[in-house]
């Protein structure tokens, strides 16, 4: 009697001990899953001087949610997109992951727009690495989500900043734009494009001619003369600017009213139609064609004017069939969005694959089982000329980079360097 | 009859007072500069080189094995500690590889002979005056380390804690006067009374002096001064008559 009685205390306690871990582990599990919805976390910026990008970027996706939701999502659960807004600063993308990761307790997290924020979150998935939450497809071509020791936590969709930059610095050299300088964003993003440029330019022989740096956060009201002024006494023959729209627009600007007349390029991340929107709006035709004839954009999707493309095609009728809204519980300022942009595009495309890769997972999701489901995309026909692939030791799917010019109140495709600049 | 005022004493007791809180506040502000402003700068140094040594501890792996922008992010958020204002890196051959500066790196510090062990003062035209500690990465092999901390911050600490003494001394200073005018009035109303029934006794007024002559009844030294006075008076010299027979 004796015997059982102390049986029975013992495996009370132990079940006492075991109890809140079984149920960690049963909570992990489930997290962001539940017989109607799939919940997936952003955190990106919908306020501030680069709100532009996280609103593009949120819209593209949603036109393609919205899709699959409408035809009854994936295995009858719909794709809900829980947002923060962290106003491109690493902060508070910090403090938006810790609520979605452990308040919100979302499956996956999805979309995350810039270097320094994803830079800084990258570690918080290390360590919660035993609950296997993966970022999939952030809006940022630096290294640091695609090599040691945080490459394993993400999955990236578009090339990386050094084949943006290495891409322009190849093409510019080419047509004998050799003496290359710098204006980067005095951050871990401007760095990465820093870096890019100096690694294309040593394979070329050549060092950057001269560089300059700007705060993040910078508007375009803003004058940005001084970096111009730094840059101009340096005599280059283009300029590689690293940054985000508002700054780099003010630049182009300022470069244009001090002389500077030399090609100034943009990687994707810069948001071609929000820099466009800058240099052009309210001035005549004569001056907008000054401020814009010069410039030449990365981007790592094609152009969404180019309709031969079956995903492009895609694009442009859900776009129009489900207008996604601006969220207008994050966004305060004001913004008119674009019917058409690289940025939504890129949106457009990164929930396409996500939603393949919900698919392939099955009708009982699992957190641990995503790294196999990405895995097994080989040769995926994204509805692009170029076949998506993952694998161990890749976790970029595209990488192909297009360079795209002003023509008219638009960036079109650049055929001919040699025409456009020599 | 009207009681006479004892200013220069009053006045010189002021003097002394103002001499006085002078001598304090300028002796106790000197001495609370050099104090503020050596412990700052002492702590300041310390803590640079603290932070210097702790971001070229952690860059070595970062440079060995990882992008540039994780170094980037790594001393960008040192920058958001108060009184550090610029964080740069450099390699072995003075290339700058990361850095905190908008525009960009100033000219005196990128044309300064590369160190990776020092501490030395900086003054950057447009950006104010610094204290740069340098540390080595991987023993300078891998670079350098330099944290710029403002030493405007120190000025500014000196200038707070000297603000708040003078408040201090100054409150101080107006009670001291207070106190002083009161305890001068205090010493110097007596005397004065003693003085008017002098004035009064040598005009051979000794019923004018009655005003005052609660004086006599007083037990300290003015009341005895007066009573002397009294005394001196009744009994005086008779007078010598003058010549033209006029009194």
């Amino acid at each position: 009697m004796m015997h059982d009685r102390r049986s029975v205390i013992r495996a009370g306690i132990a079940g006492g001990l075991t109890w809140p871990w079984l149920r960690t582990l049963a909570e992990t599990a489930d997290a962001g899953i539940t017989d109607t919805e799939v919940i997936l976390g952003m955190s990106a910026a919908f306020s501030g001087p680069s709100r532009g990008l996280g609103i593009e970027l949120y819209r593209g996706a949603s036109a393609y949610f919205d899709d699959v939701n409408y035809n009854g999502g994936i295995s009858g659960r719909r794709v809900s997109l829980k947002i923060y807004d962290d106003g491109y600063q690493p902060d508070a993308s910090v403090n938006n992951t810790m609520q979605l990761m452990l308040e919100d307790r979302v499956f996956l997290l999805f979309g995350y727009v810039g270097t320094p924020t994803v830079t800084r979150v990258l570690p918080l998935l290390k360590k919660f690495q035993d609950q296997s939450v993966f970022l999939f497809f952030p809006f940022t071509g630096a290294q640091p989500q695609r090599e040691p020791p945080y490459g394993d936590f993400a999955f990236n969709l578009r090339a990386s900043y050094m084949q943006e930059t290495a891409g322009l610095v190849d093409n510019l050299v080419r047509i004998g734009r050799r003496r290359i300088a710098v204006l980067y964003q005095a951050d871990a993003y401007g760095r990465s494009g820093w870096v890019g440029v100096r690694a294309a330019l040593a394979r070329h022989g050549e060092r950057i001619a001269a560089e300059a740096t700007y705060t993040r956060g910078t508007q375009f009201t803003a004058t940005l003369r001084p970096q111009v002024e730094i840059l101009q006494a340096a005599e280059p023959d283009a300029v590689i600017c690293v940054g985000a729209y508002a700054a780099c627009a003010a630049f182009a600007r300022d470069a244009v009213d001090l002389g500077l007349e030399v090609p100034i390029a943009n990687v994707s991340f810069v948001g071609s139609e929000n820099l466009l929107a800058l240099l052009t709006e309210g001035r005549e035709r004569a001056d907008s064609e000054r401020y814009t004839r010069l410039l030449v954009n990365s981007q790592v999707v094609p152009s969404y004017e180019d309709t031969s493309i079956p995903a492009v095609r895609e694009y442009r009728e859900l776009m129009q069939r489900y207008n996604p809204a601006v969220p207008a519980e994050l966004v305060t300022e004001s913004y008119t969005p674009f019917d058409h942009s690289f940025v939504s595009l890129e949106g457009f495309l990164d929930a396409k694959l996500m939603v393949e890769i919900l698919r392939r997972l099955g009708d009982e999701p699992a957190r641990a089982d995503l790294e196999r489901a990405v895995f097994s995309l080989e040769d995926f026909d994204l509805g692009l000329s170029e076949r998506v692939s993952f694998g161990e030791g890749r976790r970029q799917g595209l990488q192909q980079v297009f360079y795209t010019v002003v023509d008219g109140d638009r960036f079109v495709t650049l055929n001919d360097w040699d025409e456009r600049f020599s | 009859m009207r009681v006479v005022k004892v200013q220069k004493l009053f006045q010189r007791t002021l003097f002394g007072v103002f001499a006085l809180f002078g001598f304090i506040g300028v002796s106790t502000s000197i001495l609370l500069i050099y104090t503020v402003d050596s412990y700052l700068t002492e702590e300041y140094e310390t803590n640079s080189a603290g932070i210097a040594q702790s971001i070229a501890d952690a860059s070595v792996d970062i440079l060995l094995n990882r992008d540039l922008s994780a170094l980037q992010s790594l001393i960008d958020q040192f920058v958001e500690i108060q009184g550090i204002s610029y964080v740069y890196i450099t390699d072995e051959t003075g290339e700058f590889l990361a850095h905190t500066f908008v525009p960009g790196v100033p000219d005196q510090i990128r044309n300064s002979e590369p160190a990776t062990n020092t501490t030395v003062q900086r003054q950057l035209p447009g950006m104010g005056d610094f204290v740069e500690v340098s540390r080595p990465i991987l023993a300078g092999v891998a670079g350098a380390v330099h944290v710029g901390m403002d030493t405007g911050i120190i000025a500014l600490q000196v200038q707070r804690a000297i603000g708040r003494q003078v408040y201090l001394i100054s409150i101080v200073f107006v009670v001291g006067v207070l106190a002083a005018v009161w305890l001068v009035n205090l010493a110097a109303r007596p005397i004065g009374e003693a003085l008017t029934y002098a004035v009064a006794l040598a005009r051979g007024e000794e019923n004018e002096a009655e005003p005052v002559e609660g004086i006599l009844a007083r037990n300290d030294e003015a009341g005895q001064l007066a009573r002397l006075f009294l005394h001196f008076y009744r009994h005086r010299a008779p007078s010598t008559p003058s010549t033209d027979g006029s009194a």
